[in-house]
């Protein structure tokens, strides 16, 4: 029982998420909401960490002018042991429970109802503002460091995680309620896709990130097309399957 | 033991009025333990008589302010997120198998039409409800779906094609493992509520609907049990192979659901 632990130690998680499993998002209680993610402290300093990122980047420096900005001294940085990615984490989740929050503030359901958008034009949607949110917080130039420290394998798991994640709140705020096999299929198409559309975000140079918005949108098309004959496949199998027994049953024979 | 379960059972119309609330009924709700207690004959199902204190002392803490409630746990939520899986899946494969038994049974036997849609009926009815509180609550169905349904499809169909009785006997078999399943999830939602009420704290509304569901769940489970013994479950041969096969098919089964 212990040696795995002992393998498994490398991945240096903020305290607060040791504790939870890191590839379940488990029964979600609105009766009892959980507890937030993160410590007023960390969540203080991490917070001022980010107005930094635009001109330090995701680095040892941010995260200590965040510490003093928050009122603590810079060697209060020690509170993450994974440093910067600790850094990017946060980022990652605040981003993702903005959305949610969003949707909230601007009312976004209404609209949705209003204009009968489905659940893929939600997807759409809600892909698209978490990419603005990247250029709203100044990142986008600096999210191949990002990247590139998400790729150190010990952060590879939490990283894997956080985005699937995403995918997981983006098809839940969005009103998808399938329980089925397509429950996989759509959070794992959906994280390649946004995982896609960010690596292509930081390449992007034209205004308000047209490029990004039509590369997303071709992905998705794509991904419909695949989805639908895949569908339409199983359909014609099944239909025949089961008319081959009827036929078979209406000649007597007992099956 | 199954036979003793058989045997000392209440009649399981008298429990299918389920209160819509316990906390408007709590006299009914109060007749769902006792025969909690007779359905089962295994000593893990013993429950203390005054479970339903809790639903009692509701309506005197109703009247104070809301406090925030405690978040779940780490532990509960993950009891909860696989007890939902299971029971998803448990529904999947009920209504699977009904499917798959239903047109031989009735070429064969065609008194048996509505029982048989009265239990898929149900069954179809239970699943929606787990696929509902799944979409809620966020929680991943198993990953094993399709081999549940390949499972539950070929469990239906041989059994039928075996004949009435060891139809009656694959159902018989299930519904004794789903029946004690969903006890043991009642019982824990019990003690949590009992925890929580020694606290000084409520219980939510979200845990006493699920409380509600669960039994009222387990009820017509054990009703359909009852339905296959009046068939002549008992019957098939080989009787014992049969449903111990299938009892072992079903454990494993949730073993399996509840990890994946």
């Amino acid at each position: 029982m212990a040696l795995p632990s002992r393998i498994l130690r490398p991945f240096h998680l903020p305290s607060h998420l040791r504790t939870i499993p890191t590839c379940a998002r488990l029964y979600h209680s609105y009766d009892h909401p959980p507890a937030p993610p993160y410590a007023p402290a960390e969540q203080a300093i991490l917070s001022a960490a980010i107005t930094h990122i635009p001109e330090h980047g995701f680095t040892q420096t941010s995260l200590s002018r965040g510490a003093q900005d928050a009122g603590y001294l810079p060697v209060s940085t020690n509170l993450f042991p994974s440093g910067v990615f600790d850094l990017v984490l946060f980022y990652l989740v605040q981003r993702r429970l903005g959305l949610g929050d969003a949707i909230a503030t601007e009312g976004l359901d209404r609209v949705w109802e209003e204009r009968k958008v489905g659940v893929g034009g939600r997807v759409r949607g809600l892909v698209l503002d978490r990419l603005r949110m990247n250029a709203r917080f100044g990142v986008v130039g600096r999210w191949q460091e990002a990247l590139a420290i998400m790729a150190q394998p010990s952060y590879i798991p939490a990283s894997t995680t956080e985005l699937w994640r995403l995918s997981d709140e983006i098809w839940f705020l969005a009103g998808d309620t399938s329980v089925d096999t397509s429950w996989y299929t759509k959070r794992a198409s959906l994280s390649a896709i946004y995982a896609a559309a960010e690596v292509f975000q930081t390449q992007d140079s034209s205004a308000e990130f047209r490029d990004t918005e039509r590369f997303l949108d071709e992905r998705l098309g794509d991904l419909r097309k695949v989805g639908g004959t895949v569908g339409a496949v199983g359909e014609w199998v099944g239909y025949t399957a089961s008319s081959a027994v009827n036929v078979l049953r209406s000649k007597g024979v007992r099956i | 033991m199954t036979a003793a379960r058989i045997v000392t059972r209440a009649s399981p119309r008298s429990l299918l009025a389920s209160p819509s609330s316990i906390v408007s009924r709590p006299v009914q709700s109060k007749s769902f333990l006792s025969t909690n207690g007779r359905n089962t004959a295994s000593a893990a199902v013993a429950i203390s008589p005054h479970e339903p204190e809790y639903e009692a002392s509701q309506h005197s803490n109703s009247d104070k302010a809301p406090c925030r409630p405690t978040p779940l746990s780490a532990e509960q939520r993950r009891f909860l997120d696989s007890a939902l899986r299971v029971n998803q899946a448990g529904e999947l494969a009920a209504t699977l198998i009904y499917t798959a038994q239903t047109p031989q049974l009735v070429q064969s036997h065609p008194q048996l039409r509505t029982l048989m849609k009265h239990m898929y009926d149900q069954e179809a009815g239970h699943l929606k409800i787990f696929n509902e509180l799944l979409a809620k609550h966020r929680i991943r169905p198993t990953v094993l779906y399709p081999v549940w349904k390949v499972a539950a499809r070929t469990l239906g169909w041989t059994t039928a094609v075996m004949g009435r009785e060891a139809a009656m006997a694959c159902t018989e078999a299930v519904e004794t493992e789903i029946g004690d399943h969903y006890n043991n999830q009642v019982r824990v939602l019990l003690n949590w509520a009992r925890d929580l009420e020694a606290r000084g704290e409520t219980v939510s509304e979200e845990m006493r609907e699920l409380l509600v569901t669960l039994r009222r769940i387990r009820d017509e489970e054990l009703e359909h049990l009852d339905h296959a013994v009046e068939n002549d479950a008992k019957q098939a041969k080989p009787y014992e192979i049969l449903t111990n096969v299938i009892r072992g098919g079903c454990r494993t089964a949730i073993w399996i659901s509840e990890r994946v």
